[in-house]
């Protein structure tokens, strides 16, 4: 459902907020969407776009009062004594906050199946999972549970999610929704991000979260735009490109095979609207090095950033008998094995002896592809590419690696990251019954530009 | 290959245990990725690159004001400690 259906709906005095808290309790049990459902709240007379609106947050999201667990066993009992600024915004706004999703522990994985309350089921085939880390808040959305809901992005974990699911899912310009009270994984990557129905929804929620936040040092300035202004703009004019190494590639598996061949049907499509789309090639080495680039920052990144998780002011607290004893303690019961396996990578690249080679080099990386990235941007107002190399996989077919045959198209989505440009993503078809998406990946600051982009692609596909 | 000595020590630095099981998983994910990132240092012309560590470069970068705000009580501080005496957070005897 649509944040303007649901709005018709309350027109009609239809209690939207009782039925989404009743539908999250029923889908409960077959797909875990949530670790907090929110029963008591209070309603908020502001009047703006997403009033009387209920939502979901993921539970790296502060929230003063209400569990906030990362899904994470050594958060499993804290609760914040203060609200992130994307909570505070769109509490001011008027929407109802109706629960906390469930991700993959601390935002590091992409399966759904590492929170500390267990697996989210694919709303579309139980058999299958969502992704993540922000599982449950992709399928709060496809269950129709809530017509938005807020995740976290810091190498595809909004976006590819809410591909698996048949939703749209964007992540902005690096800064543009602010952080503070966001539980880090890896602060040069992190992003706040949101998950809807369709490009519209996401422009009316962007306008709500988006905007400088003194309280987080990262936040940019000075871009007061509505988004909703312009995704209707004629795109004719737009050069768009994709990268060749991305997608014409030899490989066997006949669902990837489908999902390129409906890449360039697509292509072909937007083309006979009259906008330009040139395919582009990028040094395969370069574009290799994009994955393991990405763990080596992110596990670096996120081994200091979780230093704090020690089990003794706040989290989960041991009976031992001396601190350091405590803290091991806590430390080895309150994280799972991945998170353990991240940490000690990002202890290792940091190392003295290693630092050099491992770590900067991949930052080494990072600059290269983004400094491409900007040369391209030059030329193009955007870059196309399938969302993903798969549908949502299966649950007993899941390992958190990806396979060498198609490993470069499913990591792209990292670039976004790594230079911080605006991402969403669109359904577009389906492949083996499940959803498939289009990814447009744009300038930074030029968000309104990539929701345009996708808005009049969505509206396309629409009218076919 | 990096020993399991040295995952060891590593997560002793990191302040966690792993079982035998964990290590070897451990060992084995090292061996890819070292692999992989041996890849990237062979790449043409990366010595000369300037590693970067943030997407962009902000236009300019402000710190707060070192003024009181966001205070939270005595009380909220406290909330997640289980274990809390007068005030303070109470941990084991470090002096015995």
């Amino acid at each position: 459902m649509t944040i303007e259906e649901t709005k018709k709906n309350i027109e009609k005095n239809i209690d939207v907020v009782s039925e989404s808290i009743k539908l999250a309790k029923e889908k409960q049990d077959e797909y875990n969407s949530f670790v907090t459902i929110i029963e008591s709240y209070e309603k908020n007379k502001t009047e703006s776009n997403i009033s009387g609106i209920p939502y979901a947050l993921k539970d790296n999201v502060s929230t003063k009062n209400i569990l906030t667990t990362a899904s994470s066993n050594i958060l499993k009992d804290y609760i914040p004594v203060y609200n992130a600024t994307v909570y505070e915004k769109l509490k001011n706004s008027g929407a109802v906050l109706i629960g906390k999703t469930v991700m993959d522990e601390l935002a590091m994985g992409g399966t759904g199946t590492t929170g500390h309350t267990g697996t989210v089921y694919n709303p579309l085939d139980s058999s299958r999972l969502v992704g993540g880390s922000s599982s449950g808040s992709a399928s709060a959305v496809a269950l129709g549970i809530v017509p938005f809901s807020i995740g976290t992005d810091t190498g595809d974990s909004v976006r590819k999610p809410a591909s698996y699911v048949g939703i749209v899912g964007y992540k902005p310009t690096y800064g543009l929704i602010s952080r503070y009270g966001i539980i880090p994984y890896s602060s040069s990557l992190d992003h706040v991000g949101i998950l809807a129905n369709n490009v519209k929804d996401i422009a009316t929620v962007l306008n709500v979260v988006a905007g400088h936040d003194p309280q987080d040092m990262t936040s940019l300035k000075n871009i007061n735009k509505n988004y909703l202004d312009n995704l209707d703009n004629d795109i004719s004019k737009k050069k768009l490109f994709y990268i060749k190494e991305i997608v014409d590639i030899d490989i066997s598996n006949e669902e990837t095979k489908e999902i390129i061949n409906n890449f360039y049907k697509t292509l072909n499509k937007i083309k006979e609207n009259g906008i330009e789309i040139e395919e582009v090639s990028i040094d395969k080495k370069l574009l290799s090095a994009i994955y393991p680039s990405y763990i080596t920052i992110s596990c670096a990144e996120s081994t200091s950033n979780n230093a704090n998780l020690n089990g003794l002011s706040y989290g989960l607290n041991s009976n031992k008998k001396t601190y350091q004893e405590m803290i091991i303690d806590s430390r080895t019961k309150g994280f799972s094995e991945l998170i353990k396996r991240r940490f000690i990578l990002g202890s290792y690249v940091l190392r003295k002896e290693n630092q050099d080679k491992l770590f900067l080099n991949a930052c080494r990386i990072r600059r290269m592809l983004v400094d491409k990235m900007n040369e391209l941007f030059k030329q193009y107002d955007a870059l196309i590419l399938p969302t993903t190399a798969t549908v949502a996989p299966l649950e007993n077919s899941i390992a958190d690696k990806l396979s060498d045959e198609y490993l470069l198209l499913d990591s792209h989505l990292i670039i976004g990251n790594f230079g911080g440009y605006p991402s969403i993503t669109i359904p577009n078809g389906k492949v083996l019954n499940m959803p498939i998406g289009l990814s447009i990946t744009g300038r930074i600051k030029e968000d309104d530009v990539v929701l345009n982009i996708a808005n009049i692609i969505e509206k396309s596909d629409e009218n076919v | 290959m990096i020993e399991i000595d040295e995952i060891k020590k590593l997560a002793n630095i990191l302040m966690f245990e792993m079982n035998e099981e964990e290590l070897k998983t451990t060992q084995k994910e090292f061996g890819t990725i070292l692999k992989q990132m041996e890849l990237i240092s062979n790449i043409k012309g990366i010595d000369k690159v300037e590693p970067m560590s943030f997407p962009f470069e902000l236009e300019e970068v402000e710190l707060n004001e070192d003024e009181v705000d966001n205070v939270i009580t005595t009380e909220e501080a406290l909330l997640n400690s289980k274990n809390n005496i007068a005030s303070q957070v109470v941990v084991p005897k470090v002096v015995e």
